[in-house]
C-alpha cells in the first residue's frame, strides 16, 4: 500500500507562488480559494531582516482533526494517505474548516458559476468552450476515484459544500504527480511513496534535516519541511494574499 | 351555542387558555411578521449561498466561518438545558415555591431546543442533503454529532415526553370543560384517571424522568462544550474550562430567561399570587449563584491567559481585553457584573424587587449572548495557528433577520402554547 | 379514545416526513443539493491531445504542452524536454490560460471614431478595412520618408521575422524598449568586453556571486529569465556557492543571500569603484590576464588618448625595457610607471586607473552609499579569496584560467550613471581575471564579439540636423534610442535639432503609455502621432488613448519563432505553436504583417516582405520562399525548419516542440577558450575613444549634461537627481513582480487576484517618523532636479523592514493597462513619477529609474 507524503524544500522555495496558480488551474478553484498557498515572510529587523517563503497545502495528516469531527463521514483518511473529502456527502457544517489548525479548508460561500473572475458564457467564446466554466475546466474532476468509488477530485464545487487540497488524487491515480510539484520552477515540491525507499521524498527525508508545521498540535501531517525553521512568534506575513468571495 | 356562550366557556377555563385577547391577537400578528422576514432572509440566503452572510472561510479570506448562528445555537440550547433542570429540580426536590414554574421552564426547553435545532439547519451549507445524510452516515465520534443529533433529537424527545407526561394530569382536569379544544385535552391526558393510585404514579414517573433527565442535559450541553474544547487546532476554544463553562452559563441565562417569562406571564395572567414573590426569591436566588459562579469562571479564564507565557492565549486575552473584542467582552462583563450586584443588594437586603430581577434577567441574557459570540468567533478571526494576520467578521442583514425570526418564532410558539394549553398547574378544585 | 405517542410512532412518522420531503426535492429538479450536477463533461482520454508549444507571456519562451480535450485547452504544463524549464513554469505561464479565453480581448479590428487623448470609441471593422486602412498610410509616408514610420516594439518573439525582416521591408526606424530594461549595461558589455549581454554567472562553476540588483525571486535577469536562472542559482548554492546582494532591498533575495549590501540607489558606480580600489591596495589583480587580454598596458599620454606609433597602440616592455607596439610578440608590458617618449610623459593606463581610484576608498564608498566600510572591505577580500587567481582548470581537454567569482546584474543598469557604473563593474572582474573564465562572469551564451565593439569606438558626431533617433548626434554619440527622447523631441524638435519627427507608429506588443516613464510626457507626445496602429490582444492603455487602428493579435494560437532555447549550456530552439485556431477574429502577428505587406504592395518580388524573410530567417535552396506566393505561416517555418536540416520540417517541432542540439562545448562557450582567447580584441580598461567623444561634443556646442560621463574610466559624481531640495528626502526605485509581465499582464485575473493592488514599500522607522502606519494612504511626490517639476501618485503603504529607510519602493504593472474589469482600481504606476530626459537618462540615452521624492499621508 502506498504511503503518500510531500516534501517542500524551503531552501530552495523562492516564494514565486506557481504552485497555487497550477494548483488553481488543474483544480479549477473558484475565486479567493487557494488549496495551496505560499507565506512570505519577514522576520527582524533592518538591516538585519530575513525574508523567506512557505508554502502550505493541506497536510493531509494522519492523525487528523478534521476527519475526527465530520458527522457524516465525507471528510476521511485514505488507506494510502490522501485526506479525502466527498463533495456528494458533505452537508456544509464546516466543522472541518474551524477544526483544522492549518486554515487549509474552502466553504463554497456561492454558486461558483458566479464566482470565476470572468463571464465565461461570452457568446463567442461558446463554440470553443461549450459555455464550461471555467473554459479550461478540467474534465477529470467529476468522477469517482479509489477502490471506494467517491467523488473526491475537484469537482466538488458546489455552493454550500468545503473543499480543499486533495494531492491532486485524479493525478495521483493515474500515476502522474501533483500540480504544484509539477509546476515548481525550483523543484521544491516533491510527491511519491514513502513506502518505496528510492523515492525522491523518502531519500530527503533521510538525507536532510526536516520538520512539519505545527508539530505540537500532534496531527501527523504528511507534509515534510527540509531546511528552514517553522514559522514562530516573530514572523510577519508580508504580500498576503488576502482576496475575499 | 352563541358566541357568547362559546366565550363564557372559555372563561372558566384557568390561566386564560383559549381568551384571545386583541393585545395577544396584534402580538401574534406581530410575531408572524417578523417570522416571515425571517424566512424570507433565509430564503435567500438558500438561493445565493452563504455569501449572503458575513461569514467568510478562515485563513487565506480572514474571516470566522462559524457566526451568529453556531453563537445562537449554542444560546438557545444552554437556555434549554436551563429550562429543564429547574422543571427536574422543582420535581426532585418538591421545591412547592417553585412549582408554579414548572411548565413554563419544560416549554421553554423545549421551544428553544427547536430553535437551536433550526439555528444549526439555517448554518449548513446543504440543510437538505443533512436531512438525508446525517440518519444515513451520522458518526458518533463526531461531538458534532453528539450536539445535533444527541443533544437537540434526543434531547427535545426527552423534554417533550416529559413535558406531555408531566401534562397528563392537568390535561385531565382541563377535559372536564366542555370547550372546542377538549378533544386536545382528552387525546393529552390519554386514559389518566385522578385517582390516588394514578397519581401516585404520575409522581413517581415524572420524578424518573426528572431523574434520567438530569445526565442527559449535562452530557448533551457537555458535548456542545466538547465541539470547542476538543479543538486543538483552536486557541481559546482547547480548553478543560470550556465544557463546565458553557454548562453554568447555559444556567445563567436560562434562570434569567424564565424570570423574565414569569414576570411576563404573571402580569398578563394577573397571578401575582400563584407567581408571587416566593417564586421570584428562588429563581432570583438561583441566577446570583450561577452568575457568580460564572463570573469566576471569567476572572479564572482571564487570569489564565494573562499570566501564562503561552503566546497565544496570551494574545486571545489581550484581544478581549483592550482589542478589537474589547467592547463585547466588558459589555458582557458588565452585563454580568451589575446584575451579580443587584441581586446580591436583594439577596442581603431580603427585598426582592420583581422589575430589578427582570431587568438582570435580561441582562444577564444579553451578556450570555455576548460571550457565546465571544467564544465562536474571536478565536477563528484571530487566533489562527498560522499566520494569516487578523480577521473581521461583520454579520449581515441576513443573519440578524434569521436570529430575530428565530426569537419571533420562539415568543410565536409560547403565545400560542399559553393559549392552548394551562401554562401552570391547574389547581385541584379547577377554575379558578 | 387517543394515540399512544409511543417512540417507534414518533420515529415513523419523522421519517415519513422526511421521505416526503426528500422526494419533493428530488421531483422540482433541485438536484443541486443532493447529487452533484454541471452538464457532462467532453470525455478525456478519448479526444485528449498534447500540443507542443511555447510561453507567450514571458521573456524566454519556455517550453509548454498544452492538454487538449476536444479542442478545448485544459492546462498549461511545462515541457519537461525543454532546456529552459524543464518541465516547469513560473505562475505566469500557468495562469495564461485564462488569458487566452479572456473575453474581453479584441475581437474583431477596430477602427477609431473619436479624437486621441481620451478613451477610444472604436468601431468594429473586417480585416480587410482595418489592413487597407493601415497599408494606405504606410504607403503615404513610405512615400515622404519610410523611416517617418516608427515600429515600436515592447517584446517581439521572433527577431528575423518582425524586427528585421518586416522593419526593413517597409524602411521604418525600429526603436526597442531596451532603454527601461537593461541597454546601459549591454552598451557597458559591448564596449568593454565585446559580446552584447548585461552579466551572468558561469552556475556550474561559481562560488562566489555577487547578486547586484538581482530581482532572484521576482525577475529574471541577463539573457535569460526566473526559470532558468533560479535552477542553476539553486544547484550552485547546494554546491556552496555564497551570494552576496547588493540592493536597496532584500526582498528580490528572499532566503539565500548570505550578506545584504543595503546600498543607496543610484551609488552602485561609487561601490564598484571602492571595490576596484581595495583590489588594487590588496595587490589581489590578475596581472597576467590584464597584460595579454586588455588595454590596461597601452600608454596614455597627457591629453589622455594613446600614445600610438603608425596606428598601433604602444607599451613599455618591461623585458627589452623599450617602447613596442602592444601586439609584438613576447612582451611583458608595464602596468604602472611613469616612461619618457620623446620628451612626453607617458603612462599605462593601469597606472592611471590606479591613480584614478587612489580617493575612491571604502570608507569613501561607506559615506557615499550608506554602507559599512568594514562591509566593502569583506567583500573585496572574499572576491580575491574566492577568485584563485593564477589557478586554472581542464574542461573537455581544455585548460582555461578557473575563477570562481561573478556578478549578476541586468536592470540595474538603467540608472543615470548605469552605463559607467556597469563598466565599472565589469573592470572590477577584470581585476580579478574572471571576464569569460570557468566559474567568472559571462555576457552572453557563446562568445561572440558584438559588432558595437567596432561600432561605439568609431562613432563620430555628426553635425544636425541629426535623425529623430539622435544617433550619431551631439546629445547622445552612443545611443541605445530611447522612445523617451524621442517624445521629449517630438515635444521640441527644435531644441534636439531634428528636422523630420515621425508621422506614424506600429505599436508591436508594447504599451508605451503605461511601460515608459514619464507618463505625462508619453500623453502628450503620442497625441503627435499623425497615425497609430496597434497589435495588441487587448485593448491596451496605449491603444485605447491613442490607437487609430487595433488590430487583434492572437496569443498562444499562433505559430511563431524560431525561439532560441538554451540555458546557457545547452544549444536548443523551440517555436511557439498554436494550440488551436486563433479566436475570435483575433490573428498571429506574422498573419497581419503577411496581410499587411500584400495589402501595401510590399509582399512580393524582390525587396518585397518574402525576400526580406528569405534573407533573415536564413532559408536555404530549395526551401526558399517563392517571391511570388503568398505563404501559410506554417509553410514558412516548415522551410525553415528543412533549411536547418530537419527532414520532417516543421512536423519535427509539432511532435516534439524543442529540438536539442546538445551542450556547447567549452571551445565555444568561454571567451578564454577561443583561439586566440576572446577573438583577438582587447577588453576595455581605459575608454579612449569615450573621451575623444567627449571632446566632439564640447566642440559641437553641446551642454555638460551629455558630456559629463563620457570618460575614459568610470568617474563618480553625485546624481543629478540628488540636486532637488531637501524636503524631497526619499528615492523612489521600482522592481518587478513574479506575478506580472511589463504592462500586459496585471489585468489577467488569476494573477491578479494575488496582487491586486499597487503598493509602496516603506521601512517602518521611516513612515513612523511621518506619522504613516501600515496601510495608510499617501501621496507620493517626486521632483525633477534640472526643470523642477513635480509629480505625485496616491497609493497605500506597506510597511517592510527589508527596505533602506531614506528608500521606498513601487513595482511596475499596475496602471490600469488595459480597458479589462480587473484592471480597473489597481494603482498607478511609477513611470508617472519618474521622469524621462536630462538629469534622468544616461550618456548612453538609456533612462534612469531613480527619481527624488517625498512622502507624505493623503
Amino acid at each position: 500500500m502506498a504511503k503518500y507524503a510531500m516534501v517542500i524544500d524551503l531552501e530552495r522555495c523562492v516564494g514565486c507562488r506557481a504552485c497555487m496558480e497550477a494548483c488553481k488551474v488543474e483544480n479549477d478553484t473558484p475565486q479567493a480559494v487557494f488549496w495551496m498557498y505560499v507565506f512570505r515572510f519577514e522576520e527582524g529587523r533592518y538591516p538585519n531582516t530575513r525574508v523567506w517563503f512557505l508554502p502550505r497545502p493541506c497536510m493531509h495528516c494522519d492523525n487528523a482533526p478534521c476527519v475526527k469531527v465530520c458527522p457524516v463521514g465525507a471528510r476521511y483518511k485514505r488507506p494510502d494517505g490522501l485526506v479525502a473529502t466527498d463533495w456528494e456527502r458533505c452537508i456544509g457544517c464546516r466543522y472541518c474548516e474551524v477544526a483544522c489548525p492549518y486554515g487549509v479548508n474552502y466553504f463554497n460561500w456561492k454558486a461558483p458559476e458566479k464566482n470565476y473572475y470572468l463571464d465565461w458564457k461570452d457568446r463567442d467564446l461558446g463554440p470553443v468552450t461549450h459555455g464550461a466554466t471555467p473554459p479550461y475546466k478540467n474534465p477529470d474532476l467529476e468522477k469517482p476515484y479509489g477502490p471506494e468509488r467517491r467523488r473526491i477530485a475537484g469537482g466538488g464545487h458546489l455552493k454550500g459544500v468545503i473543499e480543499k487540497c486533495t494531492f491532486c488524487v485524479h493525478r495521483v491515480e493515474k500515476g502522474q504527480t501533483t500540480a504544484c510539484a509539477q509546476a515548481c520552477p525550483v523543484f521544491a515540491i516533491q510527491f511519491g511513496d514513502l513506502e518505496d525507499p528510492n523515492s525522491t521524498v523518502s531519500r530527503l527525508l533521510k538525507k536532510r534535516p526536516h520538520f512539519r508545521l505545527l508539530e505540537e498540535a500532534g496531527t501527523q501531517p504528511r507534509v515534510f519541511y527540509l531546511g528552514g525553521h517553522p514559522p514562530g512568534g516573530e514572523v510577519r506575513q508580508i504580500e498576503g494574499v488576502k482576496a475575499r468571495v | 351555542m352563541t358566541a357568547r356562550g362559546e366565550a363564557s366557556r372559555f372563561e372558566t377555563l384557568p390561566y386564560g387558555v383559549g381568551r384571545l385577547t386583541g393585545g395577544w391577537a396584534l402580538l401574534v400578528v406581530a410575531l408572524l411578521a417578523l417570522v416571515g422576514w425571517g424566512a424570507y432572509a433565509y430564503s435567500c440566503q438558500f438561493v445565493e449561498g452563504k455569501v449572503v452572510t458575513g461569514m467568510r472561510n478562515i485563513g487565506t479570506m480572514g474571516g470566522a466561518t462559524w457566526g451568529l448562528y453556531i453563537a445562537f445555537n449554542v444560546y438557545f440550547a444552554g437556555v434549554a438545558c436551563a429550562g429543564i433542570t429547574v422543571a427536574a429540580l422543582i420535581r426532585l426536590l418538591n421545591l412547592n415555591a417553585l412549582r408554579a414554574v414548572a411548565r413554563m421552564a419544560e416549554l421553554l426547553t423545549v421551544i428553544t431546543l427547536i430553535l437551536g435545532a433550526f439555528s444549526v439547519l439555517a448554518d449548513l451549507g446543504q440543510p437538505l442533503r443533512a436531512l438525508i445524510n446525517l440518519p444515513l452516515y451520522a458518526r458518533p465520534q463526531s461531538p458534532f454529532f453528539g450536539t445535533f443529533t444527541l443533544a437537540i433529537a434526543g434531547f427535545l424527545f426527552d423534554s417533550l415526553v416529559y413535558l406531555y407526561l408531566a401534562g397528563r394530569r392537568d390535561a385531565y382536569l382541563m377535559a372536564r370543560y366542555d370547550t372546542p379544544l377538549r378533544p386536545l385535552y382528552r387525546a393529552w391526558a390519554a386514559g389518566y384517571r385522578d385517582t390516588p393510585a394514578e397519581r401516585e404514579r404520575h409522581r413517581k414517573t415524572t420524578f424518573w424522568l426528572a431523574i434520567a433527565i438530569i445526565p442527559l442535559f449535562i452530557t448533551a450541553h457537555s458535548t456542545l462544550g466538547l465541539v470547542f474544547g476538543l479543538q486543538v487546532g483552536r486557541p481559546g476554544w482547547y480548553s478543560a474550562l470550556q465544557t463546565p463553562a458553557f454548562v453554568v452559563l447555559a444556567g445563567v441565562s436560562g434562570v434569567g430567561l424564565l424570570l423574565v417569562i414569569a414576570a411576563i406571564l404573571r402580569g398578563y395572567l394577573r397571578e401575582e399570587q400563584r407567581l408571587g414573590t416566593g417564586v421570584f426569591r428562588w429563581l432570583g436566588a438561583f441566577l446570583l449563584v450561577l452568575t457568580l459562579a460564572y463570573l469566576y469562571f471569567v476572572v479564572v479564564k482571564v487570569l489564565t491567559g494573562f499570566y501564562a507565557g503561552h503566546h497565544h492565549e496570551q494574545q486571545l486575552t489581550q484581544l478581549l481585553l483592550w482589542g478589537a473584542y474589547a467592547p463585547v467582552f466588558w459589555g458582557s462583563v458588565l452585563l454580568l457584573a451589575l446584575p451579580a450586584g443587584l441581586l446580591l443588594l436583594q439577596a442581603i437586603t431580603g427585598r426582592w424587587n420583581i422589575p430589578a430581577l427582570v431587568a438582570c434577567g435580561v441582562m444577564v441574557n444579553l451578556a450570555a449572548i455576548g460571550k457565546r459570540y465571544l467564544i465562536v468567533v474571536p478565536s477563528q478571526t484571530h487566533m489562527s495557528l498560522l499566520p494569516y494576520g487578523p480577521g473581521f467578521y461583520a454579520p449581515t442583514w441576513v443573519e440578524y433577520s434569521i436570529i430575530v425570526g428565530l426569537f419571533a418564532l420562539g415568543a410565536l410558539l409560547y403565545a400560542l402554547f399559553v393559549k392552548v394549553f394551562p401554562i401552570m398547574d391547574v389547581p385541584e378544585e379547577g377554575v379558578r | 379514545m387517543g394515540v399512544k405517542l409511543t417512540r417507534r410512532t414518533f420515529l415513523k412518522g419523522a421519517a415519513a416526513l422526511t421521505a416526503f420531503v426528500a422526494l419533493g426535492r428530488l421531483l422540482d429538479g433541485r438536484l443541486n443539493t443532493l447529487v452533484s450536477t454541471g452538464p457532462p463533461s467532453p470525455s478525456s482520454a478519448a479526444g485528449e491531445q498534447w500540443v507542443p508549444t511555447t510561453c507567450w507571456i514571458g521573456k524566454q519562451d519556455c517550453g509548454m504542452l498544452a492538454r487538449v480535450v476536444d479542442g478545448r485547452v485544459v492546462t498549461l504544463e511545462g515541457n519537461p524536454a525543454h532546456p529552459r524549464n524543464r518541465g516547469t513554469l513560473c505562475p505566469k505561464g500557468v495562469a495564461q490560460i485564462m488569458a487566452l479565453y479572456d473575453p474581453n480581448r479584441v475581437k474583431t479590428p477596430l477602427i477609431r471614431t473619436n479624437e486621441k487623448g481620451v478613451p477610444g470609441r472604436f468601431r468594429p471593422a473586417s480585416w480587410e478595412e482595418a489592413l487597407t486602412l493601415v497599408a494606405e498610410k504606410i504607403k503615404e509616408v513610405r512615400a515622404k520618408d519610410p523611416k517617418l514610420i516608427l515600429w515600436q516594439k515592447g517584446r517581439s518573439k521572433g527577431g528575423a521575422i518582425y524586427d528585421d525582416a518586416f522593419v526593413k521591408t517597409i524602411g521604418a526606424t525600429k526603436v526597442g524598449h531596451g532603454t527601461y530594461c537593461a541597454d546601459a549595461g549591454l552598451r557597458a558589455a559591448e564596449y568593454t568586453i565585446g559580446p552584447r549581454g548585461g552579466a551572468h554567472p558561469d552556475f556550474r562553476h561559481t562560488r562566489y556571486l555577487l547578486s547586484w540588483g538581482w530581482n532572484l525571486t521576482n525577475a529574471g535577469g541577463n539573457k535569460l529569465c526566473f526559470i532558468t536562472w533560479n535552477q542553476q542559482f539553486m544547484e550552485a548554492r547546494e554546491r556552496g556557492m555564497k551570494v552576496v546582494h547588493i540592493d536597496p532591498r532584500l526582498r528580490p533575495a528572499g532566503p539565500f543571500a548570505d550578506e545584504w549590501l543595503p546600498i543607496r540607489p543610484g551609488t552602485d558606480l561609487a561601490l564598484a569603484l571602492a571595490l576596484c580600489h581595495a583590489l588594487i591596495a590588496q595587490g589581489t589583480i590578475d596581472r597576467e590576464y590584464l597584460k595579454k587580454y586588455t588595454n590596461a598596458p597601452f600608454l596614455v599620454k597627457e591629453d589622455g588618448l594613446f600614445l600610438r606609433v603608425g596606428d598601433k597602440e604602444q607599451v613599455w616592455d618591461l623585458k627589452s625595457k623599450a617602447l613596442k607596439p602592444f601586439d609584438a610578440q613576447d612582451l611583458d608590458p608595464a602596468l604602472e610607471g611613469e616612461f619618457t617618449v620623446d620628451g612626453a610623459r607617458v603612462k599605462p593606463a593601469f597606472q592611471l586607473f590606479k591613480e584614478h581610484v587612489a580617493r575612491y576608498t571604502p570608507e569613501w564608498a561607506a559615506e557615499v552609499c550608506g554602507l559599512p566600510a568594514e562591509q566593502v572591505r569583506r567583500v573585496a577580500r572574499e572576491l580575491a579569496e574566492n577568485a584563485m587567481i593564477g589557478s586554472t582548470i581542464v574542461l573537455e581537454g581544455v585548460t582555461l584560467p578557473y575563477r570562481p567569482v561573478s556578478m549578476m546584474f541586468y536592470h540595474m543598469s538603467q540608472q543615470e550613471l548605469g552605463f559607467q557604473a556597469c563598466r565599472a563593474m565589469f573592470i572590477l572582474f577584470m581585476l580579478l581575471g574572471a571576464i569569460e573564465a570557468v566559474g567568472g562572469v559571462r555576457v552572453d551564451f557563446t562568445w561572440k564579439v558584438d559588432s558595437n565593439y567596432e561600432a561605439l569606438e568609431r562613432v563620430k558626431v555628426k553635425d544636425p540636423p541629426y535623425d529623430y533617433t539622435l544617433k550619431d548626434s551631439k546629445f547622445f554619440p552612443i545611443n541605445s534610442v530611447n522612445p523617451g527622447m524621442i517624445a521629449k523631441m517630438m515635444l521640441d524638435p527644435q531644441k534636439y535639432q531634428v528636422d523630420k519627427v515621425p508621422e506614424m507608429a506600429i505599436l508591436h506588443m508594447v504599451n508605451p503609455v503605461v511601460s515608459f516613464t514619464d507618463q505625462p510626457l508619453f500623453l502628450e507626445a503620442y497625441k503627435r502621432f499623425k497615425f497609430v496602429v496597434a497589435l495588441d490582444p487587448w485593448l491596451s492603455r496605449t491603444a485605447d488613448l491613442f490607437a487609430d487602428v487595433v488590430l487583434p493579435a492572437a496569443t498562444l494560437e499562433k505559430y511563431e519563432g524560431p525561439l532560441g532555447a538554451t540555458d546557457q549550456y545547452t544549444d536548443a530552439t523551440a517555436f511557439r505553436l498554436p494550440v488551436m485556431e486563433p479566436l475570435y477574429q483575433s490573428k498571429g502577428e506574422l498573419d497581419i504583417y503577411l496581410d499587411l505587406c500584400e495589402a501595401a504592395g510590399l509582399l512580393y518580388g524582390k525587396g518585397g516582405y518574402l525576400d526580406h524573410l528569405n534573407k533573415e530567417l536564413g532559408l536555404k535552396d530549395p526551401y526558399k520562399l517563392d517571391l511570388n506566393a503568398k505563404p501559410t505561416v506554417r509553410e514558412i517555418f516548415d522551410r525553415w525548419a528543412r533549411s536547418q536540416g530537419l527532414a520532417e520540417g516543421i512536423a519535427y517541432f509539432e511532435k516534439n516542440g524543442v529540438w536539442v542540439k546538445g551542450p556547447f562545448s567549452p571551445k565555444k562557450y568561454y571567451g578564454y577558450a577561443q583561439s586566440p582567447p576572446f577573438g583577438g580584441i582587447r577588453h576595455r580598461l581605459y575608454g579612449e575613444s569615450l573621451l575623444r567623444l567627449q571632446q566632439e561634443m564640447q566642440a559641437k556646442g553641446a551642454e555638460r549634461v551629455y558630456w559629463q560621463d563620457y570618460t575614459p574610466f568610470p568617474t563618480w559624481r553625485e546624481p543629478t537627481m540628488w540636486k532637488s531640495p531637501p524636503q524631497y528626502d526619499l528615492t523612489l526605485i521600482s522592481y518587478k513582480m513574479i506575478e506580472f509581465k511589463q504592462s500586459r499582464s496585471s489585468q489577467i485575473p488569476l494573477l491578479a487576484e494575488l496582487a491586486p493592488q499597487q503598493r509602496l514599500a516603506m521601512n517602518p522607522a521611516a513612515a513612523r517618523a511621518r506619522g504613516i502606519r501600515d496601510g495608510d494612504e499617501v501621496w507620493v511626490e517626486s521632483h525633477n532636479a534640472l526643470t523642477g517639476e513635480t509629480r505625485r501618485v496616491k497609493v497605500k503603504v506597506e510597511l517592510t523592514e527589508a527596505i533602506r529607510p531614506d528608500v521606498v519602493g513601487m513595482p511596475h504593472h499596475y496602471g490600469e493597462v488595459a480597458r479589462h474589469p480587473w484592471a480597473k482600481g489597481q494603482g498607478p504606476t511609477p513611470n508617472t513619477l519618474f521622469f524621462a530626459g536630462e538629469g534622468y537618462v544616461t550618456n548612453t540615452n538609456d533612462n534612469s529609474f531613480h527619481v527624488r521624492v517625498r512622502v507624505y499621508k493623503a
